[in-house]
């Protein structure tokens, strides 16, 4: 039986090897669709993280607030984010917000941290720099309007801690004992700091009514210790996973609340579900087209071998073995042509990912043997009803003196 | 027994008779020729006797089993058991070797052995052509890989198409010394030829016209006598 076996490969390597120009044309027709569909199915997995670093533009998918109302601490939002695969995070950002006074004017400064502020918000537009150090300040575009303010100017920002709130209150109110307190040696005053403006923010948003400092810059300013209002986490998932990491957040936290931002995260499940939907379309028209192709090769292969294949029968070669001599030279075939297939799909989907995405892909090994055994399928299933109709030929043909 | 009885063999296509009730019989080790004009039915006959087709009325004995009411099935079986197959066209695999065609008749009856390959090829005297593709030996050189493709599962008869039509005059000579060497070792010869030299080398030669065995000729000591049987048509 091994010599069987030996023989059985030695014959099908000779027919594909010797017989270069016919398998090259039957070997480039499994190419073909295997690349397309190797590639087309990298690009179909792929497209998930893909569109969700580009929809990561448009600004953080989730919220962390504190579950019972107070404020957070950076411990309590690491905590949070240890629910998250640290592949996932794309970025994270506190903020704490402060009514200040900019020429006795209230207006809210949101402390934050400066360096990690355009990963979850990519879509800021800075006339002049994001601020990198103490003393800098960054100006909402509309504040920066109606205090005239300009990049490069310095700006004076003063914050009422509370107990000169309450006085003040108290002086209003016509309060004898409070104005004789004022009056003494130990009178507090606003705190202020006087920043250099090193740009205006513009995002046609809320944003643009805000001014934007450090947190250390906001804590010596209102001279109280930090604490995070709230922290914008911008994390690479949509739809079903990203309600799994919000649900795996919200169980395993003390104190974090996370919140997809539905306005983000609707769409971005709507709009990938389509494109998914697509690729998916015309992976199986590409695969459709392929094994008509490859059907159409195998049928015209089996027609120009139909000598032989009287032949082999007539030296008693039963039908059985004619199937299996000609399915096992195809899969063969189908199998190295998969192999290659895999390869230049790879090629193909980086081709796409850096031209449309504008980011490298990952090979995933699992596309390797799919995409060799889809192959081996496909051109099975292609040449089945040629080899099949192969073996309806009268042996005597072959015998005739043509 | 004989190794080969065809009693009463008719093939008919519709209104067409290619072949009428012919009876003929083939002992063991004799070496037939079959000799007709185009359309006698010689084709036909070569086809049943080799297992290929099956005649619409009649028996076909081989070693004493009727072989006429067999399926495909059992037909292929018994080729590739008791039959050694030359063509007058050949019909070597292109992509296999010398020696690759010969182990591919091997392989559909038994198992494939290459140094009893190459032994076979040897006696042909293509020992030294072996690992040669068809594309680069001569029409002689293919027709002696047929003949070792053909011998190599000692078949009960070696049946031959026009083994020389072919061929020029000096591999002609070699294919019948093969024959005469086969003969010789005992192996039954049916060979179908129109060529009346090649037909005068065999002990007898039968006649076919119009479907029907017409006439018989024995050559009895192989020395060039020629022996005329005269058959007739009521006969």
């Amino acid at each position: 039986m091994q010599k069987k076996r030996k023989w059985f490969f030695r014959m099908a390597f000779a027919s594909l090897l010797r017989r270069k120009s016919r398998m090259l044309i039957a070997l480039l027709a499994i190419v073909v669709g295997a690349t397309i569909l190797s590639g087309l199915v990298t690009v179909y997995i792929d497209v998930p993280r893909q569109m969700g670093a580009e929809f990561r533009n448009y600004g953080a998918n989730v919220i962390f607030t504190s579950k019972d109302g107070t404020a957070l601490t950076i411990e309590e939002i690491n905590d949070g984010l240890s629910n998250v695969n640290s592949s996932q995070i794309v970025g994270m950002t506190p903020y704490r917000y402060e009514t200040v006074r900019i020429n006795q004017t209230p207006v809210t400064a949101a402390g934050t941290d400066m360096s990690s502020v355009l990963k979850t918000s990519p879509y800021w537009s800075v006339d002049g720099e994001i601020p990198d150090k103490d003393g800098e300040i960054l100006i909402g575009a509309t504040v920066a309007q109606n205090y005239n303010l300009q990049v490069e100017k310095s700006i004076s920002v003063t914050f009422t801690p509370e107990e000169v709130a309450e006085e003040a209150v108290a002086f209003d109110n016509g309060d004898e004992a409070a104005e004789g307190e004022t009056s003494t040696s130990d009178v507090v005053l606003d705190n202020y700091i006087d920043f250099k403006i090193t740009g205006i923010l513009n995002t046609g948003g809320a944003e643009e009514n805000y001014i934007y400092m450090s947190l250390e810059d906001l804590e010596e300013l209102t001279q109280i210790p930090t604490t995070i209002s709230l922290a914008e986490v911008s994390i690479s998932a949509s739809g079903s996973d990203l309600t799994a990491v919000v649900g795996s957040i919200n169980q395993n936290s003390e104190n974090v609340s996370a919140k997809v931002v539905k306005r983000v995260t609707a769409s971005e499940t709507t709009v990938l579900g389509k494109l998914q939907a697509l690729i998916l379309l015309v992976t199986i028209i590409v695969l459709a087209l392929t094994m008509i192709t490859v059907a159409t090769t195998m049928t015209a292969s089996v027609t120009e071998r139909r000598r032989e294949i009287g032949l082999k029968k007539a030296l008693g070669a039963l039908d059985g073995e004619i199937i299996k001599e000609f399915m096992g030279e195809q899969v063969l075939l189908g199998g190295f042509g998969g192999l290659i297939g895999t390869i230049l799909g790879f090629l193909f989907a980086q081709l796409i990912s850096v031209n449309v995405f504008s980011s490298s892909i990952v090979f995933r090994p699992v596309l390797l043997p799919l995409t060799i055994v889809i192959s081996m399928a496909v051109t099975a299933v292609a040449c089945l009803i040629p080899i099949r109709n192969a073996t309806e030929i009268e042996p005597a043909l072959v015998l005739k003196g043509e | 027994m004989s190794l080969l009885e065809i009693n009463n063999v008719s093939k008919i296509y519709g209104e067409l008779h290619a072949l009428d009730k012919v009876s003929l019989k083939v002992e063991k080790g004799e070496w037939v020729a079959i000799m007709g004009p185009s359309g006698s039915g010689k084709s036909t006959l070569m086809n049943i006797i080799g297992c290929m087709d099956r005649p619409s009325e009649g028996e076909v004995l081989m070693d004493g089993i009727d072989i006429a009411k067999m399926n495909q099935k059992e037909l292929t079986l018994i080729r590739r058991d008791k039959i050694g197959l030359v063509f007058q066209q050949f019909h070597l695999v292109n992509y296999l070797t010398a020696v690759e065609n010969v182990m591919l008749s091997q392989y559909y009856h038994s198992i494939p052995d290459e140094k009893e390959a190459l032994e076979a090829l040897d006696r042909v005297g293509l020992a030294g052509r072996a690992r040669h593709l068809p594309s680069q030996l001569s029409g002689g050189e293919q027709q002696r890989v047929c003949v070792a493709r053909a011998l190599i599962n000692y078949p009960e008869i070696i049946l031959a198409d026009e083994p020389t039509g072919n061929l020029d005059e000096a591999n002609e000579k070699i294919i019948m010394d093969l024959f005469h060497n086969l003969h010789n070792e005992g192996t039954t010869l049916i060979v179908v030829t129109h060529d009346p030299e090649v037909a005068q080398t065999a002990q007898r030669t039968l006649f076919l016209r119009d479907g029907k065995l017409v006439r018989e000729t024995v050559n009895e000591n192989f020395t060039g006598e020629i022996k005329y049987e005269d058959w007739t048509e009521n006969k």
